[in-house]
């Protein structure tokens, strides 16, 4: 017997049409291009000290490029921490240091979960790598920190459907992102660090158009280009030249080592030039 | 923790690493820097699945993949037929929304591409690690490492395409059959390599986007991954592999043991896959093809290790013990040098040239994964 | 070559292959086929008549009549008293077994040896385990055995030369003297009721292990492993210059490798005790006891290291093949492998006794 208490929708799912949007033609969609040079990173916000509650904080805004059609990444991470480890954890000589990356719902077009997706831990297990070379981990025995970054708007572009293939590719994005407020945000919370850490994204793209041979940019957007051939995203300490988190995915012939090694190069570079935001945030800070 | 943790005595460690250091290298258990632990492999081992493969090592170490594969209909917001079920049609009802509210250009794009691409969702993997939670992060490191590499240059997903309706969905299990005694990745990925190039999906008997029919006859099915002539030789294309490699020092070693990698500088897992360049020809199968598909930096557990004490700051060496506070300053100005035959936990990263020359002796043209591949290639499949 | 691919080797009949001769005296045969893990005081001879076994057993385990599988009752005589192994039912005076092993007497008392089981200590028994836990007054270790040992901070040599009583200082300092991790080779000082052990290290044999290699060999089933013997402690000379080398056989299946160091050597090497009076058989004991809680490793040469490496690639071979691991053993598996690595084309460096090297020295040792 039906239920008679409430309204019930009919029995069969329908479909509502969809219309063909008459100004949405494919020209509308063709991609904004690059308009940055091919080594510059966009502008990036960064702030420290934003949740009082928090032994360090800090904030991330990379601004939105292209009129709108993609969204900017905004981040915010909070350090709680160094503190002492619940009675029940075993003896450690070193601080624990345990790492949360989580997509707001409302941080891109496909609104997540409130539980941790597959994504959303690995990206905390990368960023958790790139951060544990960074601190000094033995100046703080039997503490535990915890690292907590929401990303509230998730960089992605709002316009096209087409996200399965690009979200991967966003990710390193958010990824290089994470490092660098991470790093603000540990510094904030008086956490001993060998140096500040930066994230860097680099990628070999092929332009829309004419036939340009795949060129390497620094901070790349899906959106901007025709395909993206392969990205790197670095975690950079630059003051001991070193790397503590390298993260590369896309298909390149093995027989040119050069084209790897100068894309990993110009992660480098992607990083060293968020460091100087990095670095002068903190002096303001201070200051 | 994406590698497991290992307790080690200080002492351990600074031996492990002080002959890991040395040129050549001593390994704890004999073997060369880039030789790989001896492996039992056989493919065909589960008659219900597409594909199948089994390793184990001799430490007792085993790993399962299944590889099994479904029909399903290719998810398209634009072409809608009657017989769709109900839950199909619920997740065409949200792709209609989202697709809604800007245009539906990117499907169009999508059809033009028909053929040639697939989609990554199409791939499921799954590891299983017994003792592990299968949310752990280090159990979704693994998978997302392994899943990276598979979909990396989109070969595997072209070839799941059976029409413009229709696809293979392929679930890839891989199961560990204890708690690993060592970082499973070589082995999960190697395992995952046999039993995709084992893996066979039935004939297809229809033609063009009518429903999809097949032929009933196993034997007839080809092999995913197809073969020179037939059912016999090489792979023309190969699945790709992920390899594990660690640096100490100045030498760069391959499959390192639990105790090895405890004491590593920087530790790489590197995907390679083994596919044609579309520009050359594509019937060259003499040489091989290598290409770089995914790098990702393991959390090294050498930093979580405890650290050794010098005997000149030991208070309880020697009859030193009650000279306490004195002792003190010491310590301070001992924590920035090293001293010999006492083990430091590393820190800070590793030198960009140090990854680079990592990568570069996994890419090395007829070097160890030429030799690997080449092992692989023996294996018997069924 | 860096990989070797084995293709899987069919399922071993052990039984038909092995007891040919089956019926009459199985000592030699179990010792040799089986790795004679079992024994040392020698299985119990079919000392319960074949008349009083259970008739519904298979036709086979006439045969193989020394092993005792759960529920199946070894004997109805009343003047048999159970031990471990076993239970009893009430109203019969029927003996049965609880595990799958081998019977055992000892007088009047019959109990099963199970076949494949964690370390159960006993007292007098010599163990290397691992700190797993620092409490207040005692270190919990590992010795590979079903409840972790402890080992007291009354049950330790405290520095400073002379046996003195234990102060809160001490106390305040234990992790100074071992740490979680850390390696040690102890003795068993006394059993409690759950199985649980406690140890002692108040012996200048004792104390925290540097200069080597650890390897478990317990839990890796297959019959081999650690025997009871004479002597778990020896030192050997290595081959190729290797020097002199210490082997720790701990009874649990932990073993230690590492290089002899002399003693009165190291005080000397040392700079910190070179203000120092030089030692005497007075001080002996206060300057051995110095480097009883040292975690830095002394200079090891090249050599040193690599017998150490063919020394672990030894055990690992004995036991990955079923062998026993004893002194005997080690010692005529470690000679047969120089003699392999010379034969080889790696040369007299080549330590390596994976795989079928492994299985090679097995052969070679099983044969003779």
């Amino acid at each position: 017997m039906a239920d008679r208490r409430r309204i019930n929708g009919p029995a069969g799912a329908t479909l509502p049409p969809v219309y063909l949007n008459e100004d949405a033609q494919p020209s509308d969609d063709s991609k904004i291009s690059r308009t940055r040079a091919a080594n510059a990173i966009r502008k990036l916000y960064l702030k420290t000290g934003v949740t009082p509650s928090a032994s360090g904080s800090a904030y991330l805004e990379i601004e939105a490029p292209g009129g709108g059609a993609v969204s900017g990444l905004k981040l915010s991470c909070t350090v709680h921490g160094p503190r002492s480890l619940p009675r029940s954890t075993p003896f450690s000589p070193h601080i624990i240091l345990s790492t949360h990356v989580k997509y707001a719902p409302f941080a891109t077009k496909q609104r997540h979960g409130y539980l941790r997706d597959p994504m959303e831990r690995d990206l905390g297990t990368h960023l958790e790598a790139a951060l544990r070379g960074a601190i000094i981990a033995d100046r703080w025995p039997k503490s535990g920190v915890d690292v907590i970054i929401s990303i509230i708007e998730g960089d992605q572009d709002r316009q096209t459907s087409k996200s399965q293939e690009l979200g991967s590719w966003e990710t390193m994005n958010a990824l290089a992102g994470c490092i660098t407020v991470a790093s603000a945000a540990l510094a904030d919370a008086g956490i001993d660090c060998v140096d500040t850490i930066a994230g860097g994204v680099a990628a070999l793209v092929k332009d829309a158009g004419d036939n340009n041979s795949p060129r390497i940019v620094i901070d790349p957007i899906p959106l901007e280009h025709e395909k993206i051939l392969s990205a790197c995203c670095v975690a950079y300490l630059p003051t001991r030249d070193e790397v503590t988190n390298l993260w590369f995915k896309g298909d390149l012939p093995a027989s040119d080592m050069e084209l790897y090694t100068q894309l990993v190069e110009t992660g480098i570079q992607a990083a060293k030039s968020a460091n100087l935001v990095l670095v002068e945030c903190l002096h303001e800070t201070m200051g | 923790m994406a590698s497991t943790q290992t307790l080690l005595s200080p002492a351990e460690l600074a031996y492990l690493h002080s002959s890991l250091s040395l040129t050549p290298p001593i390994r704890p258990d004999g073997r060369s820097s880039t030789q790989f632990r001896p492996l039992v492999a056989e493919t065909g081992i589960l008659p219900g699945t597409n594909g199948s493969a089994r390793i184990c090592f001799a430490d007792g170490t085993e790993a399962i993949v299944g590889v099994k594969a479904e029909v399903e209909r290719t998810k398209s917001a634009l072409t809608t037929t009657e017989d769709e079920t109900v839950h199909r049609l619920e997740g065409e009802f949200v792709e209609g929304l989202a697709g809604a509210g800007g245009n539906s250009a990117g499907n169009i794009d999508e059809e033009d591409n028909d053929g040639l691409e697939g989609q990554n969702e199409w791939v499921e993997l799954s590891v299983e690690i017994p003792g592990y939670r299968d949310d752990d992060s280090g159990t979704v490191f693994l998978s997302a490492l392994l899943t990276e590499a598979l979909l990396a240059d989109g070969n595997l997903t072209k070839k799941l395409r059976i029409n413009t309706r229709f696809h293979w969905k392929l679930y890839l299990d891989i199961l560990l059959i204890s708690p690993p005694l060592s970082y499973p990745l070589p082995l999960l990925s190697l395992t995952t390599h046999l039993a995709l190039l084992s893996t066979r999906l039935p004939r297809l008997k229809s033609e063009g986007d009518e429903d999809p029919f097949f032929d009933d006859d196993w034997a007839a099915a080809p092999y995913l991954y197809p073969r020179e002539n037939g059912t016999s030789g090489k792979a023309t294309l190969r699945p790709p592999i992920s390899l594990l490699v660690m640096a100490v020092g100045n030498n760069i070693i391959f499959d390192p043991a639990k105790e090895e990698l405890a004491v590593a500088d920087v530790a790489l897992a590197v995907s390679i896959g083994d596919g044609k360049d579309n520009n050359s020809n594509a019937m060259d199968t003499d040489t091989r093809n290598l290409r770089l598909l995914s790098v990702r930096t393991i959390d090294p557990p050498s930093r979580l290790t405890p650290p050794g004490v010098p005997n000149a700051t030991n208070t309880a060496y020697g009859a030193a013990a009650g000279t306490t506070a004195q002792k003190q300053p010491e310590a301070r100005a001992a924590e920035s040098e090293a001293v010999e035959g006492v083990w430091k936990p590393p820190r800070g990263g590793a030198k960009p040239l140090v990854m680079a020359a990592l990568v570069q002796k996994v890419l090395e043209k007829g070097g160890v994964t030429d030799e690997v591949l080449d092992a692989l290639d023996a294996v018997e499949l069924e | 070559m860096p990989i070797t691919i084995i293709a899987p080797k069919p399922a071993r009949h052990h039984f038909h292959d092995s007891h040919q001769t089956a019926g009459s005296d199985d000592e030699s045969d179990t010792s040799s086929q089986q790795g004679a893990s079992l024994d040392q005081e020698g299985d119990i001879q079919m000392l319960i008549s074949q008349s009083s076994r259970p008739k519904h057993s298979h036709s086979q385990s006439s045969q193989n009549y020394n092993i005792v599988t759960p529920g199946e009752v070894i004997t109805s005589d009343p003047q048999w008293m159970r031990g471990h192994g076993t239970y009893m039912t009430p109203q019969t005076h029927n003996i049965i077994s609880s595990v799958a092993g081998t019977i055992s007497r000892t007088n009047k008392l019959l109990s099963v040896r199970p076949l494949r089981a964690r370390y159960t200590p006993e007292v007098g028994d010599l163990v290397v385990g691992r700190i797993v836990e620092v409490q207040a007054k005692r270190w919990r270790v590992d010795v590979g055995g079903t409840q972790l040992a402890g080992l007291p901070l009354s049950a330790i040599n405290l520095p400073g030369g002379i046996l003195r009583k234990r102060t809160e200082t001490d106390e305040l300092q234990i992790r100074t003297f071992f740490a979680e991790g850390d390696l040690l080779v102890a003795e068993v000082q006394s059993l409690f009721g759950d199985g649980g052990a406690s140890l002692h290290t108040r012996s200048l044999k004792y104390g925290k292990l540097r200069n080597g290699v650890f390897v478990a060999v317990s839990g890796m089933g297959g019959g081999g492993g650690v025997v009871r013997s004479r002597r778990q402690v020896w030192t050997m000379e290595g081959a190729n210059n290797g020097g002199l080398i210490d082997i720790v056989l701990g009874v649990n299946g932990y073993v230690w490798i590492s290089k002899h160091v002399e003693t009165a050597a190291v005080v000397e090497d040392n700079k910190d005790n070179n203000n120092k009076p030089s030692v005497g058989i007075t001080n002996m004991e206060e300057v051995v006891s110095a480097t009883m809680y040292s975690s830095q490793n002394d200079k090891i040469e090249v050599d040193t290291m690599r017998e150490i490496a063919r020394l672990r690639g030894v055990i690992t071979a004995l036991v990955e093949n079923g062998l026993r691991v004893d002194e005997d053993m080690v010692v005529k598996g470690y000679h047969e492998a120089v003699e392999m690595a010379l034969a080889s084309e790696g040369g007299p460096d080549d330590v390596y006794l994976g795989g079928e090297r492994g299985e090679q020295l097995a052969n070679a040792l099983t044969g003779v």
